[in-house]
This record gives C-alpha cells, structure tokens and sequence, in this order.
C-alpha cells in the first residue's frame, strides 16, 4: 500500500497514513479527568437515549465507561491490538515505534485487531475490578499496588482516521467546520472495514440496517456552541470539551490548548495507535506509571506530577472548576484571584465561578419554617 | 494518486488480456437457446442439461487493498440458457458454510455477475473505469433468507435479548405510538437515510453500477430475479433477466452477439466482503446462440 508521509505532534514525528496531510479548520476534542470519573454511567445513558435507542442499536454504546486493566467494550479491544502491534518504543517524545498504519500486514492499510460478536456482549465486563488480589495486612501505598481506574471513551475523531482511511468507498468523512468523523448512512454499505480498522472499535455494526454507526460528536450540539451530551450530563463534572489546536497554533486562552499544549497536563489516548485521536485524559495519580505510559504516552508521569501540585496552581485549579459548569462550549478562559471565568468566541462571558464554595452556616433551628437543620460541610 | 497510480498498473497488466471486446481473446462460453420460458426456470429444471457447464477459476482480488491472502472459492461452475425473450445463468460452487443470517461480525455469502454497460471501448473488467460503467447483479444469501423468513431483523439475529422500550413504540396508546412508520424509522438511521441495504425487497438480485473500485452505487431497478440454494456444502444459484430491458444504463444481451462477462464470489464464514473476495482473473465471454 502506497502511504503518505503525514506529520503527528503526538508522535513528535511524521507517521505513514493513507491520505495526504490536511487538518479541518476546527477540531473537536474531549478532555477527562479520570481522577474524577466514578463510572457512574450517566454518560452512557445521556449518549444511548440521544443516539441509540433505535433497533439494531441495542448494543451500541457510542460512549462507554469501562474499568481498567481488565473491563473493555468490546472485550479486549485494547490488549488485543495492543499485543498484535507488539513491544514498542518512545525516545523521550518521539515514538521509535510502528503506529497501526505503518505495522499494516502484506496487502492491508492498518494493523487490526476484529472483536467478534461475543465480545460485543459484554458493555461493563471487568467492572470494578482491580489489578490484584488484596492480601492481609496491605495498606495503601502510592501509587497503589491494587488499583484500578474507570476509563470513559467516545469515538476520538481522529485527525487521521483509521475507519476513514479504511472504507473502500469513501462513505466516512471528516468535517472541514469541526473536524467530526461521520458514517454517511446513505453511502454506507456495511462492509465493516472501519469496524475492523478502528483500533478504539468506534464504528458499530447496525443489524438491523446492515450498515455501521459511530458516535457522532453531538455534531447537532456543537454547531449550536454547546458541549456534547456526555459532557454535560456528566454529574462528575469530569469532562470539557471544545477545539483543539496544533502545538505551534496552540492558544493559552483556550481550556483545551492549554491543557493539552500550555501544561501538558490531558494526554491522548493510546497516540502510538498514530491516528492523532483527539480524546485527552488527564491520568490517574494512584495507577502504575508503565501501565499509564502504555496508555497515554511518555508524558504521565509529568502529568501527574503537575496535577498533585494543582493546589499550588491558580490557573490550573482555576480551569479544572469550569470542567461541567456550563452547556456551552467555552473558546477561552481567564482566572483571577478567587473565580474562573469562560467565555464563548465572541468574547461573551458564559460562565464565572467560585475557585473556593462560599461557606453558608445556617442556624440550627429555622424560625421561619420550624425546622431543625443540619450543617453537612 | 494512488488511484492513477492503480489504473495505470492494472492498466498495463490487462493490456494483453483486454483491447476491446472485438479481439476474441476471451475464454468463451454459451448461452444455449431452448424453448422453455427461461423468465421462470428453476435451479434444477431439466433444462439445465442442456447447457454446457464451464468452468470458471477464480482467485484473490489482487488489485486494490485490502487484498485477501487468500480466499474460500477458487473455482465457480457456469450455465446459461435463453429464450429469445430471458437470459438465465446458473451458478454452482463449493462452500461448507451457510451464511445467510446477518449479525454483528456475520458476513453474507454471495455471488456477483458484472457486465459492461458498452462493450466497445470495453471498461476495465475490474469494477469498470470513470466514464465506461459496468452493471453487476449482486446476489447475497441475506436476501434469500428475508425474501424466505421475512426480513431479518436484530430480532431474529438475537431472539434472546430483552429490550424496555424503543422510541414510540410504548405499551401505552397515545404515547407516540400514534406516530407513522416513517417517524418511528427516525430512530434507525439506515432507513431514515433510506440506504437500499435497510429495507426489503422484491428480489433477491441487487443492481448496481460501477466506474471503477469505491464508485459501487445501488440502483432501485429490480430487473434482475433469482433462486438460491444450499445443499452440503454447495450453492446453486440462479439469475434471470430479460435479454433487454427500457433502462438504457442496463445491459442488454442480443441473439447471435457476445457478451463480456466477470464473476466474484464471497465466503461469508471467512468474513469476506467488499474487495475481500474471489474474482475471476479477466472478462469472459458468453455467446448467446442466435
């Protein structure tokens, strides 16, 4: 197959992909603070009662939150591509490895790892569980020696996608306004080449049109300035989402930018896959760093270092709180001495609070209504 | 780029095989006139003795990746009988598998014929080429078993699962449930974007044109009948059609004249589908006895 030199900041290198180099105007980017996820689920059903409540997408979930090391939905999506492409190496930044793209086997585009029918049966197999047995006498150490951690995923849009890339027909596209990846069900003619390729396994077979889905961004939302379903019912107001830039176009205004880009801090996940997918997580301080490189890249352990010191860091801790507390999609931020401020791109403020809760105390017997109250601090 | 790329490869690689089609340089087979009505003919029917089988190699597509490495049927077996009025071709080839019943990772199994729409300049035989389209009847055995059983839905692909609700389609009248088909349909993409692939049909043969690998487009024309059947590790199926038809896109046999003709084979239970398939090396030719 006849590649294409493409240039991957994620990989701090150019990687192989099928299509010439072209970047959308925008691009839609998730972040998750999996420090904060506590699986709860409301995404899930946010996304499934938007999205997928139609027949043939009974087993659909275009967001999933699943338990790590063992959950996974399909079952085993990761491990399995993962021990497909093999050991690999980082030289500091820069990925010394293949990406899926460029371990393709003889007369295929991408390396790829099929989840078959049983493997789709399962949407939170694996749920709390934790790397190791617990025995008598353990106690906490960090990072824990038992861990485990919920990791939510959606479909990453890719900035090179492996299902786009994969489709005989050219029936997935990438929008030039926002950078969202589409299955035109019109065009679609349920090959499941993209369900094969995408090594996040984004794409869905539909039974019952005998043509594949994927999670659509929200596109609806988005083009009205808000944040996709997932995120603003997340309850554990551990999501934002919004454009991301490249590194040299990277803003220090825009809450994704300097997450990203500015502190390094939301890392992509699985970036040796070399689709640049544009879900970014902020990793959990309590997991094994070589597990969390494997998953995020080099850059964990300095992730996590910059988020125990997020006390110290007025703008950091400033941001983190605008992370689930507005609809809409914020273009920039400012924080100042005791409150976050986001506005929208026409430099409209949606939305300014409080780094620390105001403190109410209220008296313990209300005469107004007579009741006795309590103080839950 | 890489699709210049492509043609100008397989360009040159079928340079000696093709030219046009008045060169007779195609393996040759015939469809023998009979006096029996061929638009309603069977897939056993005497008249099938009749006409000489040929025998037809078939090997990996090698032309644009994905590419199998290898692939389930390697040889298909051909008859072709007409009327005057109908063609008929009846195709036999080995297949242990049944797979007709859709599901997540099920793949059909199927058989396609491909024609072009003009014989001179003949179109390249694989997929046809932008501006010389080809017409293919593709025949899947998910269709054979909908027109059987009634469409196959997830349903019937997963009888076991339980699910609450769907979008109004609630125990309770007047909660939507009020709400035409077409609004219900809202809630299942492919039909609401009214994708062939989503909704019943007549016929089992679909027809479809092509320019040339990745142009495939499914027409609404259900000229093309058929029959399928599987029996110990064997498919028989047939296809039947007039020899001309009013869409002047379609092709059209004539008594006394040639036809190029190209075939693929897909083995569901090998997952094949799309360009993982078995395709014949080059056109052949089908005469149609005067």
């Amino acid at each position: 197959m006849q590649m294409r030199k493409v240039y991957n900041w994620q990989l701090g290198r150019n990687a192989a992909y099928l299509y010439p180099q072209h970047r959308p105007k925008k691009q839609w980017a998730m972040i998750f603070d999996l420090n904060k996820c506590i699986s709860c689920q409301t995404c899930s059903v946010a996304c499934k009662t938007t999205w997928t409540s139609g027949k043939g997408q009974e087993y659909m979930f275009w967001n999933n939150v699943e338990t790590k090391p063992y959950g996974g939905y399909p079952m085993g999506w990761d491990r399995g591509i993962l021990a497909k492409l093999g050991f690999q190496e980082w030289i500091g930044d820069k990925y010394a490895g293949k990406t899926l793209f460029e371990a393709a086997e003889k007369d295929e585009k991408i390396l790829q790892y099929l989840a078959e029918d049983d493997d789709w049966a399962h949407p939170n197999i694996g749920e709390d569980e934790v790397a190791a047995t617990v025995n008598q006498g353990d106690w906490i150490t960090m990072p824990h020696r038992i861990w485990m951690y919920y990791l939510p995923r959606t479909c990453a849009h890719c900035t090179y996608p492996a299902c786009l890339s994969a489709c005989p027909r050219k029936a997935i596209y990438k929008r030039e306004e926002d950078g969202i990846v589409l299955i035109d069900q019109s065009r679609c003619r349920g090959y499941r080449e993209c369900v094969r390729a995408c090594p996040y396994k984004k794409s869905m077979f539909n039974v019952e049109t005998r043509i594949s889905e994927k999670c659509i961004g929200c596109y609806p939302k988005v083009e009205q300035g808000d944040m996709p379903q997932c995120v603003t019912n997340c309850i554990g107001k551990i999501r934002l989402a919004g454009f991301v830039s490249t590194p040299e176009q990277s803003r220090k205004d825009n809450p994704i930018d300097y997450l990203v880009h500015e502190r390094k801090l939301a890392l992509p996940l699985y970036p040796q896959f070399g689709t640049e997918p544009n879900t970014y997580y902020i990793p959990p301080i309590h997991a094994p760093l070589p597990y969390l490189e494997q998953m995020f890249g080099p850059g964990a352990g300095q992730a996590i270092a910059a988020y125990k010191a997020i006390k110290d860091d007025q703008t950091l801790k400033g941001l983190l709180v605008l992370f689930g507390s507005m609809e809409k999609r914020l273009d920039s931020f400012k924080v100042d001495a005791d409150h976050a401020y986001g506005y929208d791109e026409k430099g409209n403020e949606v939305v300014n609070v409080p780094l620390t809760e105001p403190m109410y105390i209220r008296e313990y017997y209300d005469k107004k209504i007579h009741v006795y109250r309590h103080n839950t601090p | 780029m890489i699709r210049k790329t492509l043609f100008l490869f397989f360009g040159i690689a079928l340079v000696a095989a093709s030219a046009s089609a008045g060169d007779k340089k195609f393996v040759e087979f015939s469809s023998v006139r009979v006096t029996v009505d061929v638009g309603k003919v069977g897939l056993n029917d005497t008249v099938w003795r009749t006409a000489a089988p040929y025998n037809q190699p078939l090997q990996r597509q090698f032309l644009v990746d994905p590419k199998p490495l290898d692939v389930g049927v390697k040889e298909i077996q051909v008859q072709s009988v007409h009327d005057g009025k109908y063609i008929a071709f009846r195709l036999v080839w080995k297949d242990l598998t049944k797979n007709d019943d859709p599901k997540i990772m099920n793949f059909s199994d199927g058989v396609a014929l491909q024609f072009p729409v003009k014989k001179d300049p003949l179109p390249e035989y694989f997929m046809g080429e932008p501006g010389k389209p080809v017409h293919i009847l593709h025949w899947k055995a998910w269709r054979s078993a909908d027109l059987k059983k009634g469409f196959q839905t997830v349903k019937t692909a997963y009888p076991n699962m339980t699910v609450d609700i769907y979008q109004f389609d609630y125990p309770v009248k007047g909660t939507g449930t009020e709400k035409t088909q077409a609004e219900k349909d809202i809630f299942i993409p492919g039909k609401a974007a009214g994708n062939p692939l989503s909704v019943p049909h007549k016929e089992i043969v679909e027809e479809l044109f092509a320019e040339g690998s990745g142009t495939l487009k499914s027409t609404n024309i259900e000229n093309t009948s058929g029959d399928a059947e599987w029996n110990k590790g064997e498919w028989i199926m047939v296809f039947r059609r007039p020899l001309t038809v009013g869409d002047h896109g379609s092709v059209q046999f004539k008594p006394g004249e040639k036809m190029p003709v190209a075939f693929a084979v897909w083995e569901g239970g090998r997952k094949e589908s799309a360009g993982r398939k078995s395709v014949s090396p080059a056109w052949a030719e089908v005469k149609v006895e005067p």
